[in-house]
């Protein structure tokens, strides 16, 4: 579903060379798949290579079978917007809007008229368990809430593949846990993709598939 | 219509920011509206007297009257004005036609003599359609004016009013009598005696040292005019088709020019200019402050919405409509603005108005006005539109820095 082929992305952190250099590796559908590796790795440079939000210097990223990187911004914009979901340490919900309008957002942005945007918002925020806190803003909502409500932005539009980038990093291990469950609950039932870029061995633990990076290079797989 | 409700709620969100910037906005509807109505007071004010200070809305002249001074009186005239007077006094669009003979001359009291600049009229139509009565009444205040009344309709009486300045020099006052001296039509010498019968104060110092009045009758025997008539000043019973008026009169009258009275005021020309330049000059700097304000608190959002913008950015929102975004958060800006500007312009005119206040006499004239500030749908419109203009002008800037944020770099931001 997701191939990585010989990626590098090279940047200067700090005065050094700092990045992903040649990694290849392949997600199947309905997987959820773990980046794992320390901080600077290049976790967070693959997941962003991945979901289309940079370029990579070499390589490609192939989804479903197709060529995107090479694609212009304009065409990149749309397939985030109707592939791709995004999941984020901050959790990142837009702090003006409902924790309903945070997940009709992206609906409503594909052109999806209002009533039929709200009942899959309704239907997504009741999966993830909060369809008793529908019309609370980001600041009322707890970290879990806030994550569990950024999970079902992401699942909304129904993409073919999630990328999260430490989505437990800012949440308690009592919250962590659970909301790792519900991922790779959602992989199994609705079939999508999740790539996750963790450190955290609880995530680790309920993946499909493991790869282990370093300095930038992958240096296992399982 | 998502992003116009984003733009709205962001707006919302910072309520003391939003509101200092709609403060800038207001100060300059106010302050742009309040100048256009003071500029439309005064303007209707000058048009009102030319128009009713002898010009009517539209006058006859002779085919050379622009050209050139006159070096006798009635070297330039119409020659049977009085015919001409009446055929268009038979038209439906005119309500009465004023025959006017402009002369010049000396006005002696035995010892003393003044150059004076004169008008005759008709003793009967002049203060039913022009300002005689007003110009009568200022005059009556001035030392020697108490008394003052207007020109006697019988043909028989020799009476002159006498601008407030030039009865000053001639150290004359109501009841005196002083001589009238000019050259008749053929270049002979003429005078007449005249009672002075009142004294008249027309606003212009200028005009107040050197005007009198005196009926057709007395400058047709100074003169010896005869039919013969310098313009005639035509009132419609519609002002506004003054225009149109124009075009249709003039063909009936080959032998005459007929200009509206814009053309032939020339003060109301020079004031409206210099307003519109001072004023122009005014808003041009009022638009910058407001453009230059409102781009700054724009640009604060923006860079405090960096990561918000990476977010919606990798959510798939295309680089346009974060343009877009900052565009409508413009526009709410704008609207909310004009709004105010105009409920805040529409109380303190009303304020203003209500307080009676007496403005000083400007430049070159004898006496002031009261303020009167007038509202001018027309200048409230084009004020808030280009008001709104300038708020969007103002998003473009931090609408293309939102919109050229690499996502990386904007999800990293702090």
């Amino acid at each position: 579903m997701l191939e990585l082929r010989n990626i590098t992305r090279a940047y200067e952190l700090g005065g050094e060379r700092a990045g992903v250099f040649g990694v290849s590796l392949e997600v199947p559908k309905a997987c959820l798949a773990v980046l794992a590796g320390p901080s600077g790795s290049g976790k967070t440079t693959l997941l962003q290579l991945a979901g289309l939000l940079d370029a990579p210097d070499e390589g490609e990223v192939r989804l479903d079978g197709e060529t995107v990187s090479a694609l212009p911004e304009r065409a990149r914009c749309n397939l985030r917007l109707r592939r791709l979901g995004f999941v984020f340490q901050a959790f990142n919900l837009v702090p003006v809007l409902s924790a309903l309008e945070n997940v009709m957002l992206p609906l409503q942005l594909q052109g999806l008229a209002e009533p039929e945007a709200r009942g899959r918002a309704e239907t997504a925020l009741d999966r993830v368990g909060l369809s008793d806190r529908l019309h609370h803003r980001p600041g009322q909502l707890s970290g879990g809430q806030q994550q569990r409500a950024a999970i079902a932005r992401a699942l909304a539009p129904e993409p073919l593949l999630v990328l999260a980038d430490e989505p437990t990093a800012s949440l308690d291990h009592a919250h962590g846990g659970p909301l790792m469950d519900l991922m790779a609950a959602l992989a199994q039932e609705r079939g999508v993709t999740f790539l996750v870029a963790s450190h955290d061995p609880a995530v680790i633990a309920r993946a499909h598939r493991v790869f282990r990076l370093a300095d930038g290079r992958l240096v296992s797989q399982d | 219509m998502i992003l116009a409700r984003l733009a709205l709620r962001n707006l919302l969100r910072q309520r003391r920011r939003t509101a200092l910037t709609l403060m800038v906005i207001v100060a300059g509807f106010l302050a742009l509206s309040l100048a256009g109505g003071f500029m439309a007071q005064t303007f209707q004010g000058l048009a009102d007297a030319a128009i009713r200070g002898g010009l009517g809305h539209l006058q006859v002249l002779p085919p050379s009257a622009m050209e050139g001074d006159e070096a006798q009186s009635l070297e330039k005239a119409l020659p049977d004005g009085e015919a001409l007077a009446a055929r268009l006094r038979q038209d439906p669009a005119v309500a009465e036609v004023l025959p006017r003979i402009q002369f010049m001359g000396l006005l002696s009291t035995g010892p003393k003599s003044v150059a004076f600049l004169g008008t005759a009229v008709d003793p009967i139509l002049e203060p039913k359609y022009m300002a005689s009565a007003e110009a009568l009444k200022d005059g009556a205040k001035a030392p020697g004016g108490a008394g003052s009344r207007w020109l006697s309709p019988a043909p028989a009486a020799r009476e002159v009013i006498l601008g407030v300045g030039l009865a000053r020099a001639l150290g004359a006052s109501v009841g005196s009598s002083l001589t009238l001296m000019s050259t008749t039509r053929d270049g002979a010498l003429n005078a007449v005696d005249v009672d002075v019968v009142g004294f008249q104060d027309l606003g212009l110092r200028e005009l107040n040292d050197r005007f009198l009045t005196v009926s057709l009758a007395t400058a047709g025997q100074l003169l010896d005019a005869g039919p013969a008539r310098s313009r005639l000043s035509i009132v419609l019973k519609r002002p506004q088709d003054t225009a149109t008026e124009q075009t249709r009169l003039q063909a009936l009258l080959p032998g005459a020019d007929l200009k509206p009275w814009f053309e032939l005021a020339s003060f109301y020309r020079q004031v409206k200019l210099l307003y519109f330049a001072i004023f122009g000059f005014m808003g041009l700097v009022l638009f910058l402050v407001v453009l230059l304000a409102t781009a700054n608190t724009l640009l604060m959002s923006v860079m405090e919405r960096v990561r918000e913008f990476g977010v919606l950015r990798a959510m798939g929102l295309q680089p346009g409509q974060l343009l877009a975004l900052l565009q409508w958060e413009g526009a709410f800006l704008g609207l909310m603005g004009s709004v105010l500007g105009m409920v805040t312009t529409l109380l303190l005119r009303a304020g203003l108005n209500a307080l009676h206040l007496e403005m000083p006499a400007p430049p070159g004239t004898s006496h002031g006005y009261e303020l009167s500030i007038h509202f001018v749908p027309l200048v409230y419109t084009l004020v808030a539109l280009g008001l709104q203009a300038t708020l969007q002008v103002s998003a473009l800037f931090p609408g293309l820095k939102a919109a050229r944020l690499r996502i990386v770099e904007a999800l990293r931001h702090v």
